[in-house]
């Protein structure tokens, strides 16, 4: 147990936890068939509209993650009505020049304090740190504060993750869910049986932002610091690795996909060198072999079909 | 299909909680033990590395592993204190620079801490150490409030504040300087930093800053700022960039014509914006506590070995400060006679007095600042010399 | 100050363009975005400092060099990363996110093989210049303009003229057709893709001269230039993709010399923003068919 509490695996769990999330949030863009490269830009957006509100205005952390969610959603609205029109390969790349323009305005922004970042951001950790020791509670049989309360980060992490699962799984059985499947399969053939593209595409487009936003948010709050450099086009390629790999079939696809590549580098922490040769290489591969990425449809009616097969023998 | 819903959650869940367990057990193995037990003397101390060792800006931060490792067997071969160094790469990112902290401390139960590369990496790295309680130390992270962090973070690193001022007052009185022109690398919070130091000792002295111009790292065209702040005939243009930036801005202003001297922060120090600029970079003018050509026996030892060691490289400012930085540990663990305890070392370090390192005279403020002296340097010729 | 300003902004410019050619050519008859390009265009620019650093060669013996590293490097990926892809019915969205994979692959190759500092070429043939009147040029710079608007009009001709051209033109209107026809498409995708990696190359060569500095993360930059480049002149328009280039060459030049230079990185993508939402076909392109 205490090897499980080591704050070493307790930050890396963390990471994966906010990852997972992002990989909801391509998802959601994705099931309606359309790729966004500019959820970086969105995180940034959020990530800077919470950590100013909570540094500069003093607004409470759980008030302002939610905000900054809003306001990444709320740009993604305006430029969405434009963006949307495109199709394809030009929705990808306006998003990922929507992303760069994002960085360069950070850059020159006083308020985001341009390259030197926002520094000193209040971490969920020292907060239910403090929190709990104003309950007189700094040691828990054995475990620190700091262990204890990144463990409660975790745990309140989790629960916005499997809300957002819940909450996915929900939309897809919803009227919303069947549409964005439609437009998925065929837009033309969408638009033809009545179905609103425009809204569905841009509400599809928003949710993306809002959740990346959140996550953008929490990272803030994570990580003590947040500068322009973390959230640059290397940001979006990683987001967009979540997908391709896990698969974006199911909301479950970029979760694991953001699972598994917060884990692998961690694990392959003395081959660092060759990492972003290692991904590149995943993306070239999973395009040509399994472009459905690792979790599709099929592979989960299959294992349980097995499954099934099994405990009944 | 609502069987199928539960088995996906369930399945998440399980997924969830065995990525935990893979996180734990996988990496695992002999972890955490406390880090206080056993103090034999004959131990060698842990001290955890965390630098920008591959990525775009490896060359600072290999330049400061060979400063280290040169530190290393200098000091082990010496045998008062015996060090171990455990590098970890954070590839300039703060994410990794978090992970890696964590690593250092929670897993490989390191004494202290030298690093990260950068002042941003520095940001999310530091309160960590901090509130774990182990003592760090940047070699190179200039950035202002570095050390306010937190009582075990610490800095050799000379911030701009300190040193860009020195080299900008001495150009404005020996070429009595009236309006001057400002370049900066606008992503870089290094040479940001470095710029406000620029702009609010100007603005002190009353010389004028008829252009101010930015560029990003790793640009290569900076023909469009210098055919304008050309037009503007200017006394004097300061640089605020790392090396690379600069040699580019140097060689191209000198093509275009443009012949004042030029002052520049820490990049401007390095041995590579002579061999990259060439003739180009005569006249550029920089305070720096490292001064390769100092005549002191221990800077020109340093260079001696380090040449050897490293295939006739001369050292930067990066590399030096590494050195000394290892060499302050050393002198703080033997203060502090444990390879072990943290706080301990946090409190020999904060204590250090009249340490002589290749960078001058060394000590640490009440608020864990370097107190260090500048020279002011003009390079000549192709070689840094004092300027009088 | 302006006359060399927009000397400036044409040499620049003309860089752009040179990197968008390839794109856009890939682009015309792949009907695919190749987003290593960039990172092909670094890999020249690094065989062609080899050549002239290591083999003492003539810079345009170098330049013949990196032509041919960086086409075969383009077949390869053909070969690995796109042939693949066009055997099965995917995604119009799977090349984009496969030549993704690859550009960060080469990038970070690049960084191990070649180390992270920025290498400048050892010719003096970055200082030559010359000065008219009020304004002041390098021969390189000169040397630059001359090949890409060169090449741009040899390449027009080629395709409008010659067989190959022709049966370019063909698989670019309609890969099955052209194979009914009796055209080996294979054939002419590789030739394109070659054609296209060749000049990459080139410019890379040609851009590391001018600016006299090389580096593995100088392809991500260029190449989103590039990508801004061929979305402003119109995908797969080649005279779209020159005149382009030499408009964002223009507009940066002039962002610096008459706005704010901070807000320099924002031009590309603001310009391919609007030009997205006001003109999607781009500045040159017509609304449907017609390629090239």
């Amino acid at each position: 147990m205490a090897i499980l509490l080591n704050q070493y695996y307790l930050q890396i769990a963390v990471f994966v936890m906010v990852n997972a999330i992002l990989g909801v949030s391509i998802y959601l863009t994705l099931s309606t068939g359309q790729l966004s490269l500019g959820n970086a830009g969105f995180m940034s957006i959020g990530a800077y509209t919470c950590a100013i509100l909570t540094v500069k205005a003093g607004l409470p952390v759980y008030l302002a993650i939610p905000l900054g969610g809003v306001a990444a959603s709320f740009i993604s609205i305006i430029i969405g009505f434009p963006a949307l029109r495109l199709t394809g390969i030009y929705l990808a790349i306006a998003t990922l020049g929507f992303g760069e323009v994002v960085r360069v305005i950070v850059l020159n922004l006083k308020i985001t304090n341009g390259a030197l970042g926002i520094s000193g951001i209040p971490t969920l950790g020292t907060k239910i740190g403090k929190i709990l020791s104003s309950f007189g509670m700094s040691k828990f049989g054995g475990f620190s504060a700091q262990q204890v309360s990144t463990l409660l980060v975790l745990v309140i992490l989790l629960l916005v993750l499997a809300f957002l699962i819940f909450f996915c799984i929900r939309l897809n059985r919803s009227r919303v869910g069947r549409a964005f499947a439609a437009i998925k399969a065929d837009e033309s053939a969408a638009e033809a049986m009545g179905i609103n593209t425009t809204y569905y595409k841009l509400l599809a487009f928003a949710l993306g932002a809002l959740i990346a936003g959140i996550a953008g948010g929490l990272s803030a709050h994570l990580t003590f610091f947040i500068g322009p450099k973390d959230f640059a086009y290397h940001r979006t390629v990683e987001i967009l690795l979540y997908a391709v790999l896990g698969g974006s079939d199911l909301v479950i696809g970029p979760i694991v996909g953001a699972l598994i590549l917060t884990l692998l580098p961690e694990v392959l922490r003395s081959a660092s060198n060759y990492r972003l040769m290692i991904y590149g290489a995943l993306l070239v591969t999973m395009m040509a072999f399994r472009p459905q990425g690792l979790i599709s449809e099929e592979t989960v009616r299959y294992w349980k079909g097995k499954l099934g097969r099994g405990s009944k023998q | 299909m609502i069987t199928m819903k539960k088995g996906l959650i369930k399945w998440f869940s399980g997924m969830t909680i065995g990525a935990l367990l893979l996180t734990t057990a996988g990496c695992g193995g002999g972890a955490a033990p406390a880090a206080n037990s056993g103090s034999q003397s004959g131990e060698a101390a842990k001290i955890g590395v965390i630098s920008y060792l591959t990525g775009g800006g490896a060359a600072y931060g290999q330049a400061i592993k060979e400063g280290l490792d040169l530190a290393k067997e200098e000091i082990n071969a010496q045998g008062k204190v015996k060090v171990d160094l455990i590098y970890e790469d954070s590839r300039g990112d703060k994410t990794e620079a978090i992970n890696a902290i964590n690593k250092l401390i929670n897993k490989d139960n390191v004494v202290g801490i030298i690093g990260p590369t950068l002042s941003g990496e520095m940001f999310a790295a530091g309160p960590i150490a901090d509130q774990a309680g182990v003592p760090i130390m940047g070699t190179s992270t200039t950035a202002e409030g570095i050390p306010a962090l937190g009582n075990f973070v610490f800095r050799n690193a000379l911030p701009e504040f300190l040193a860009v001022p020195q080299a900008v007052e001495k150009a404005i009185s020996t070429y009595n300087l009236k309006k001057v022109a400002v370049m900066y690398s606008n992503n870089n919070d290094w040479a940001v930093s470095g710029y406000k130091t620029i702009e609010s000792t100007l603005k002190k002295n009353g010389v004028e800053i008829v252009a101010t111009e930015t560029f990003a790292d790793k640009d290569t065209d900076y023909s469009a700022q210098l055919t304008k702040i050309a037009s503007l005939k200017p006394d004097a243009v300061m640089v605020s960039s790392l090396y690379q930036e600069a040699s580019l801005v140097l060689k191209k202003a000198r093509e275009i014509g443009i012949t004042v001297p030029f002052v520049g922060t820490n990049g401007f120090n390095s041995p590579e914006l002579i061999k990259i600029a060439g003739a180009a970079a005569d006249g550029a003018i920089v305070a720096s506590p490292w001064f390769p050509g100092k005549q002191d026996e221990k800077v020109q030892k340093f260079i001696a070995d380090y040449k050897a060691k490293y295939n006739n490289k001369v050292p930067d400012q990066f590399a030096a400060q590494a050195y000394d930085a290892l060499y302050i540990y050393a002198s703080a663990l033997e203060q502090a006679g444990s390879t072990t305890d943290r706080q301990k070392l946090r409190d020999s370090i904060a204590a250090i007095k009249g340490f002589q390192g290749v960078t001058g005279k060394f000590a640490f403020d009440e608020k864990r600042e370097p107190v260090m002296s500048a020279t002011v340097l003009i390079i000549k010729d192709g070689q840094f010399t004092e300027l009088k | 100050m302006f006359w060399q300003q927009l000397v400036n902004g044409l040499t620049l410019g003309s860089t752009y363009s040179l990197v968008a050619l390839g794109y856009t050519l890939i682009m015309g008859v792949l009907n695919i975005i190749n987003m290593a390009h960039g990172e092909i265009f670094m890999i020249g620019a690094f065989v062609g400092l080899y050549l002239v650093t290591y083999l003492k060669v003539n810079i345009f013996v170098a330049m013949a060099g990196a032509m041919l590293a960086s086409a075969l490097l383009g077949c390869l990926m053909e070969m690995l990363a796109l042939r693949p892809l066009r055997r099965r019915a995917v995604s119009h969205l799977a090349p984009l996110i496969s030549t993704i994979g690859v550009s960060i692959f080469l990038e970070s190759l690049a960084l191990n093989l070649f180390g992270p500092q920025s290498q400048a070429f050892p010719t003096e043939l970055a200082t030559v210049q010359f000065e008219l009147g009020p304004i002041r040029i390098t021969l390189v710079q000169i040397i630059i303009l001359g090949i890409s608007f060169g090449l741009m009009f040899i390449l027009r001709f080629w395709l409008a003229k010659t067989r190959v051209g022709k049966a370019i033109r063909t698989t670019a209107e309609n890969i099955e057709t052209a194979n009914l026809l009796g055209i080996n498409t294979n054939r002419i995708i590789f030739l394109t893709v070659a054609l296209a990696s060749g000049l990459g190359g080139v410019a890379g060569v040609l851009v590391g001269l001018s600016f006299n500095a090389v580096e593995p993360t100088m392809g991500l930059s260029m190449g989103l230039k590039g990508l801004a480049v061929l979305i402003l002149g119109g995908m797969g328009n080649i005279t779209g993709a020159m005149l382009g280039g030499l408009i964002l060459g223009i507009a940066e030049v002039f962002t610096v010399a008459y706005g704010a230079s901070s807000y320099r990185d924002a031009v590309a993508f603001g310009m391919i923003i609007l030009i997205l939402f006001i003109r999607p076909q781009g500045l040159f392109g017509k609304r449907q068919g017609g390629r090239f």
